[in-house]
């Protein structure tokens, strides 16, 4: 008797993704670059609850459909990440342009982050990883590396991809004895803070390290203050905002009575951590296992 | 304190060493001189390492001649665990030719750069970071060597290949994620897609392909292992072949000679 064959393997896995591809493409002319500012509060909350709930609903749809089956496998899963993988190559090969600008040529590659086929060879890719975490989602010692790793990248990626709009990255000139509570954005758009930093010294030490060093009070809306020094790779951590030692008044060196600082704010990092620490536990139970 | 031109004083003597263990292991010696000789190599070398360290005041891992000393270092130890492991004669004259090219390299070219680190640098999460790297890069090149091995000689080493790989690729994980949160910590963005970053995704997704192919396609052998010297060409890119690349030149925060 001839074996029946079997419609669903890793040459429809191919396809799909050269089909992703080809839509990628026509989007990225028709409608242009992806626009990730658009994704800020509360369009993020909205497209997760869909991203979640569309997987949920294909994995319990997945005797029916042999589509939905076909997704949670390793035949659907090895194309698509070759395919996140040659995307990623591209990107590796062209000059980009720095984010936030527009392409440096009429396609696009340039700035490969808004790329549309770019963008939809790493939502396939989430797409399988949370259709594969659903068929897992079991209380058994097998599975815990298992949802570690698959888990983990599905909630760091998701997290960072969706949260990003809603990161704001700020830059504050200080200028030595004034209290400054405006930052500009990569746009050089203005924005008024809840928080306000007052420089009352900025130095350079270079025993027994070279290290840049502000002497600061940050003044919060709610009457607290908090004087500390901030320094390269020591920021200092105020009601939600991260506020780095960016620059100084580089003509003038340790004699520099302008400070800059960096101020981020970013409301979904604990669930990238998150996603971070259980990929971490995956990797050292894949190694500890060996 | 030693310098670059005291290598060889310290790199001759570890060779001696770990060619010794080498030769004892392909004539079927017994396995606990074979590891003592390749411990005391090790421990010949890493005092090389330690020395720089002291006299540099910084870990030695800034320049591109310096993780090649780091590379030497775990060369052998990736060859010994795999021989003790597996009990592989030729394993060790593998890793320890690998090593030797290396630190030919480092004596006939040394790269000598100023004692001042970049700010960014001086992080605890420095040295762990590029250690693990180091590290994976020693147990994926010598998976790399198993597979070009069997690819030309037909011997049966996937075993080890497939063993190496998946503890590389945790290894590769682990660095990556590390070098993720240090970057949170000093600059703010976890991943920022600088030249490097996006070589080291583009790598870590290669290495995942051979993982998962091994796994759904265990009979496909070949497709798999010339995969995975693919996917060492893309960690060479990552490692050093985007200080080549046109499209990198002037872009990455990942280089600091100035």
């Amino acid at each position: 008797m001839k074996k029946p064959c079997k419609p669903w393997g890793m040459t429809e896995g191919g396809l799909v993704c050269c089909g992703l591809a080809a839509a990628g493409v026509v989007l990225q002319f028709a409608v242009g670059s992806v626009r990730w500012e658009a994704m800020a509060w509360p369009v993020n909350i909205l497209v997760l609850s869909g991203l979640l709930l569309g997987i949920v609903l294909m994995h319990f749809c997945r005797s029916k459909v042999r589509l939905f089956r076909w997704m949670a496998t390793l035949p659907a899963g090895i194309p698509a990440i070759v395919a996140c993988a040659m995307m990623t190559v591209l990107m590796g090969v062209t000059r980009q342009v720095p984010s936030g600008h527009v392409p440096a040529e009429p396609l696009g590659i340039t700035a490969m982050l808004s790329f549309w086929p770019f963008v939809l060879a790493y939502l396939w890719l989430t797409l399988l990883v949370g259709m594969v975490c659903m068929t897992r989602l079991r209380p058994s010692w097998r599975n815990v590396p298992f949802l570690l790793n698959h888990l983990g990248i599905f909630t760091a990626l998701v997290a960072g991809t969706l949260g990003n709009a809603d990161m704001q990255r700020l830059r504050m000139v200080t200028q030595e004895g004034k209290t400054e509570w405006r930052a500009v954005d990569a746009r050089h758009r203005v924005h008024e803070l809840p928080i306000a930093i007052e420089l009352h010294d900025f130095s350079i030490e270079e025993q027994p390290k070279l290290s840049y060093a502000s002497d600061v009070t940050v003044y919060t809306k709610s009457g607290i203050s908090v004087r500390d020094t901030i320094r390269v790779n020591k920021p200092l951590s105020v009601r939600g905002w991260k506020i780095y030692q960016y620059s100084y008044d580089e003509a003038k060196g340790g004699m520099s009575d302008i400070s800059i600082f960096e101020l981020v704010r970013d409301p979904w990092l604990p669930y990238v951590y998150l996603g971070i620490f259980m990929m971490l536990a995956g990797a050292v139970w894949l190694f500890v296992k060996w | 304190m030693v310098n670059w031109n005291d290598l060889w004083l310290f790199a001759l003597p570890a060779l001696v060493c770990w060619a010794a263990a080498a030769v004892l292991s392909l004539r079927g010696g017994k396995q606990k001189p074979v590891c003592l000789l390749t411990v005391c190599g090790m421990l010949i070398f890493g005092s090389y390492i330690a020395l720089m360290w002291l006299s540099l005041e910084r870990p030695p891992l800034r320049t591109m001649g310096e993780t090649r000393l780091w590379y030497s270092f775990f060369l052998p130890l990736v060859g010994l665990l795999t021989y003790s492991r597996w009990h592989y004669r030729w394993v060790l004259s593998f890793s320890t030719l690998l090593s030797a090219v290396f630190i030919c390299i480092n004596i006939l070219k040394p790269e000598i750069h100023d004692k001042v680190m970049m700010p960014a640098l001086q992080s605890p999460w420095f040295a762990p970071h590029v250690i693990i790297y180091m590290f994976a890069y020693a147990t994926t090149g010598v998976a790399t060597l198993l597979a070009l091995w069997q690819l030309c000689r037909g011997q049966d080493q996937l075993a080890a290949i497939d063993n190496l790989t998946r503890v590389g690729l945790s290894f590769i994980t682990i660095g990556m994620l590390f070098g993720a949160l240090w970057a949170k910590e000093a600059w703010g963005t976890y991943w920022s897609w600088d030249p490097k970053e996006t070589w080291a995704a583009a790598t870590w997704l290669c290495y995942l392909v051979y993982v998962h192919l091994r796994r759904s396609r265990p009979l496909a052998v070949r497709p798999a292992l010339l995969w995975l010297v693919l996917c060492f060409l893309c960690l060479q890119m990552c490692w050093w072949g985007i200080n080549y690349l046109p499209s990198a030149q002037g872009m990455s925060i990942h280089t600091y000679n100035s």
